[in-house]
């Protein structure tokens, strides 16, 4: 029997009222431990729910996460939101809708031709008496009722469906007409405005104000917060905040107790003490003896090597990251737009010594969340200063330089490469050694100093050392074992100690990385023996599905003529070799001032069942942008004292102006699991740009992002 | 800190504010006039979220002194909706889903609305010049291009 496996919040939350509310009228309220970060994750769950119980797509409402009603789904992240919540929701819908039917057939005494089902009602024809879920939830059985962990696969096959009808999002109304509400728009009754002063830079201790400005300051009602080195500005007046960060910050003694970095990325990552753990087919890593780089000195054989690297990338939401906080009766309440509020809840637990059940976490939506950005952190310090006013309201929002400066990035990395091509085409040896730091900086109850702010409260200057991370697929090695047979892997995570930026998960984590240097590498090895880019990624895979996607995008590539001028290239990957499958392919021209025109790009993606196809287009597409714009503009700059990059002067991301023709291509396979779909464009997009950009200059360029200064350097490098 | 008295008309209503001669007109729409559509995003005039329109042109409202926009017509993304109901370009934006986080689109709507409202069918370079410095992280602008399509061809 195929079966359908309801997901493991299921076997947490096994019963129905875990995931439904009919408490109000005409309306199914349901509940998911997942948040809408702009994903869209409110409607595609909307739709699952609303196919299966039969109730329409406008009265289904997706609860907020509220950590005192919603499930535990763990965090919002790594492409799971379907896979994990979708299921659950699927599972508990499908639960609902048989024994609200078995109930009402019951109660009605009739047998199931004797019925209407419409829109959550069961009518019975001859007496025209009805039954409602609504009516069916205040029952002792739905209160009850538990949901099974599996299903016979034949018994939901029905509702396995690809919606085929134009569905508006949730939230696009509000949106379009400025009624949407971030924590941004928050506003309490005597609600102070905050902001934190902040240092130059990590390794900064407070000494003193200069010119008695907190004392002629605290005159003018505003209030200024100290605690060791954590500083923070509050007025009732949101400007007045903004006016004097700007002066205190002018009137301030720090001390740099230790610069920022004192050589480039690059070479740190290459010298600097580092752990290093061999990666296996599965994609775990394991503390075990790196194997010596193997030689194959037959004249059959090829052998390259290359080295691919890739700066520090920020998150830079549009919005700034923000949090309000009241501490009122000994209880926290605070709203966040955090991946991860249990978590934050626990921290907040752990740091003021009180009992969990006395915070809550409230979800309220921030601008663009694409991994662990500000928002814990701007979570943690609304809480701090909310203990400081008690029974008021803090409202607290990170400035631009703050976010830009004081985010964890995603991190600087290093690929070095080799591999062994044989006079038949066929790959042998392949290995891949990649460098860079931690992927995996998230605050937890034991970890309380992955908050930024709570070093300087305790002026705790040393940089905590990580400790690498071993299951598969994780940080670091994401995606570093290829989905490829390449006869013989030699795979190896390099965990770099004392690296100069705070880094954390930036959405792909390794992945980015990785892929990019793996499928840009692959071309280089197929251009020894004049193999064509599609022809030798598919006699290297064996997985069918993986086959079916880069066929179907070369089908796609193939009836767009290439136009005059323009490169192609392509990129191919399946996200932790467990999630979707993606192929890319980029179509682009270098012109005269190497500057990049992007013009088209195909996008061909397997994400298993599809429950909302604009959904999957969405966030493929708008992944795909994103990674184009770390490609072509983005680096984190610093010198050894700040980080340089304050503002979108000097961190540059993508424009209108540069955006290509996207087609997407969606391919269902109904009646499988969920494929999350959030990461896995990135590293091919990333890829299949590069892999352009060499077919257009003759060679491969291997320091991103492909900027004019970094393409005319490795030109002149070669 | 002395106030100022502020006359200024936004979305077609006159209002008088008592403000700080330096208030940008950002916190002059958001806090003292409740109108959270309009968003504050670098506070820099660089990312284009707070744009509104003054007198039909797109202005950033982060880094411009609201005492000095007194005798202008002001439209924040609440003003572009009539009795009848949203705008085109709202319209637009809704029928293609033009939107991720959401947080940038507000500025997006104002900037096509300085173009659009002037020209039925404006050129690709002058909507590309509108959209100059409207920055969006997510990655929506292949819904927002497809959206300006259906405006250019409607």
């Amino acid at each position: 029997m195929n079966s359908f496996h309801s997901g493991p919040s299921i076997k947490l939350y096994g019963k129905l009222r875990n995931w439904f509310n009919f408490d109000k009228n005409n309306v199914l309220q349901v509940y998911s431990g997942k948040i809408d970060i702009g994903q869209h994750i409110s409607s595609t769950l909307a739709l699952i729910s609303s196919k299966i119980t039969g109730i329409n797509y406008d009265q289904v409402e997706i609860i907020k996460l509220d950590t005192d009603i919603s499930p535990n789904e763990g965090k919002t992240a790594s492409s799971l939101s379907v896979p994990d919540s979708g299921s659950a929701i699927k599972a508990a819908s499908f639960s609902l809708r048989k024994a609200f039917m078995k109930y009402s057939l019951k109660t009605l005494n009739v047998n199931f031709e004797d019925i209407v089902f419409d829109n959550g009602i069961i009518k019975d024809i001859k007496s025209n008496k009805s039954i409602s879920y609504w009516d069916y939830a205040k029952t002792n059985e739905f209160n009850e009722l538990t949901i099974p962990e599996k299903f016979d696969e034949k018994e939901i096959r029905e509702f396995n469906y690809k919606n085929d009808h134009k569905v508006e999002i949730k939230t696009i109304h509000d949106i379009v007409t400025g009624k949407y509400e971030y924590v941004h728009d928050m506003i309490f009754p005597k609600m102070l405005h905050a902001r934190i002063i902040r240092p130059p830079n990590y390794f900064s201790k407070f000494i003193k104000f200069t010119n008695n400005i907190d004392q002629k300051i605290n005159k003018l009602d505003i209030k200024i917060i100290v605690k060791n080195s954590f500083l923070a500005i509050l007025s009732t007046d949101e400007y007045l905040v903004v006016k004097y960060l700007d002066i205190i910050k002018q009137n301030i003694v720090w001390e740099e107790v230790k610069k920022l970095s004192e050589d480039t990325v690059y070479n740190s990552l290459k010298n600097n003490d580092k752990e290093s753990l061999l990666v296996k087919s599965g994609g775990e890593a394991f503390y075990e003896n790196i194997p010596s780089l193997k030689e194959f000195k037959d004249k059959k054989y090829t052998t390259l090597t290359s080295e691919y690297k890739k700066g520090y990338l920020m998150h830079g939401p549009i919005g700034p990251s923000a949090a309000c906080a009241i501490f009122t009766d000994k209880k926290f309440t605070i709203y966040s737009h955090s991946q991860a509020l249990y978590d934050l809840k626990l921290s907040c637990s752990e740091y003021f010594k009180i009992d969990p059940n006395n915070i809550t976490l409230k979800f309220r939506p921030g601008s663009g969340c694409y991994g662990h950005n500000g928002a814990d952190d701007v979570a943690f310090e609304a809480a701090i200063l909310s203990k400081e006013f008690p029974d008021i309201h803090i409202l607290l929002k990170w400035t631009r330089e703050d976010e830009n400066c004081w985010e964890p990035y995603g991190s600087a990395s290093l690929n070095k490469l080799t591999g062994v091509i044989n006079d038949k085409g066929k790959i042998v040896y392949w290995s891949n050694e990649a460098f860079s730091d931690t992927y995996m900086t998230r605050p937890s109850n034991t970890e309380l100093h992955n908050f930024i702010s709570y070093n300087f409260i305790n002026n705790n200057f040393t940089k905590h050392k990580s400790t690498p991370k071993t299951k598969a697929h994780m940080g670091i090695h994401r995606n570093l074992d290829p989905l490829y047979d390449f006869g013989e892997n030699r795979l190896v995570k390099n965990l770099v100690h004392d690296l100069p930026l705070r880094t954390s998960a930036l959405r792909t984590l390794g992945a980015f990385s990785n892929v990019i240097a793996l499928e840009c590498f692959l071309n280089e090895l197929a251009k020894t023996k004049n193999i064509d880019p599609f022809e030798i990624r598919i006699n290297h895979l064996r997985d069918e599905r993986a086959i079916n996607v880069i066929k179907n995008l070369k089908d796609h590539m193939i009836i767009d003529i290439q136009i005059g001028g323009a490169y192609r290239g392509i990129g191919f990957s399946r996200y932790k070799n467990s999630a979707a499958y993606c192929a890319v392919g980029v179509e682009l021209k270098v012109h005269d001032d190497l500057k990049i025109k992007l013009i088209n790009a195909w996008i061909s993606v397997d994400a298993g069942e599809v429950a909302y196809e604009d959904g999957i287009k969405a966030q493929v597409e708008g992944g795909f942008i994103q990674a184009a714009s770390w490609s072509l503009y983005e680096e984190v700059k610093f010198d050894t004292k700040e980080i340089i990059s304050k503002d979108w002067d000097t961190y540059k991301i993508i424009e209108f102006d540069n955006i290509p023709n996207i087609k997407t291509s969606v391919i269902d396979q109904k009646g499988f699991p969920y494929l999350g779909v959030g990461e896995v464009v990135a590293g091919p997009a990333g890829a299949a740009i590069s892999n352009a950009i060499a077919e257009a200059l003759g060679q491969t360029v291997k320091t991103m992002p492909f900027t004019k200064e970094i393409i005319t350097k490795e030109l002149l490098e070669n | 800190m002395a106030k100022i008295k502020c006359n200024l008309n936004i979305n077609g209503k006159n209002k008088t504010v008592y403000i700080h001669e330096d208030k940008p007109l950002i916190f002059v729409i958001r806090d003292e006039l409740g109108l959270i559509g309009t968003k504050l995003g670098c506070g820099l005039g660089q990312c284009g979220s707070c744009a509104v329109l003054i007198d039909g042109e797109k202005k950033n409202s982060c880094n411009i002194l609201a005492k000095d926009y007194q005798n202008c017509k002001i439209t924040t993304i609440e003003g572009l909706q009539t009795d009848k109901g949203l705008n085109t370009i709202q319209e637009a934006f809704k029928h293609f889903n033009a939107a991720q986080c959401g947080y940038c689109t507000s500025g997006i709507i104002i900037s096509l609305s300085s173009v659009f409202l002037k020209k039925n069918d404006p050129t690709k370079k002058e909507i590309l010049s509108c959209l100059e410095g409207q920055l969006c992280r997510c990655g929506s602008h292949a819904s927002v291009m497809k959206a300006i399509d259906e405006l250019k061809a409607s």
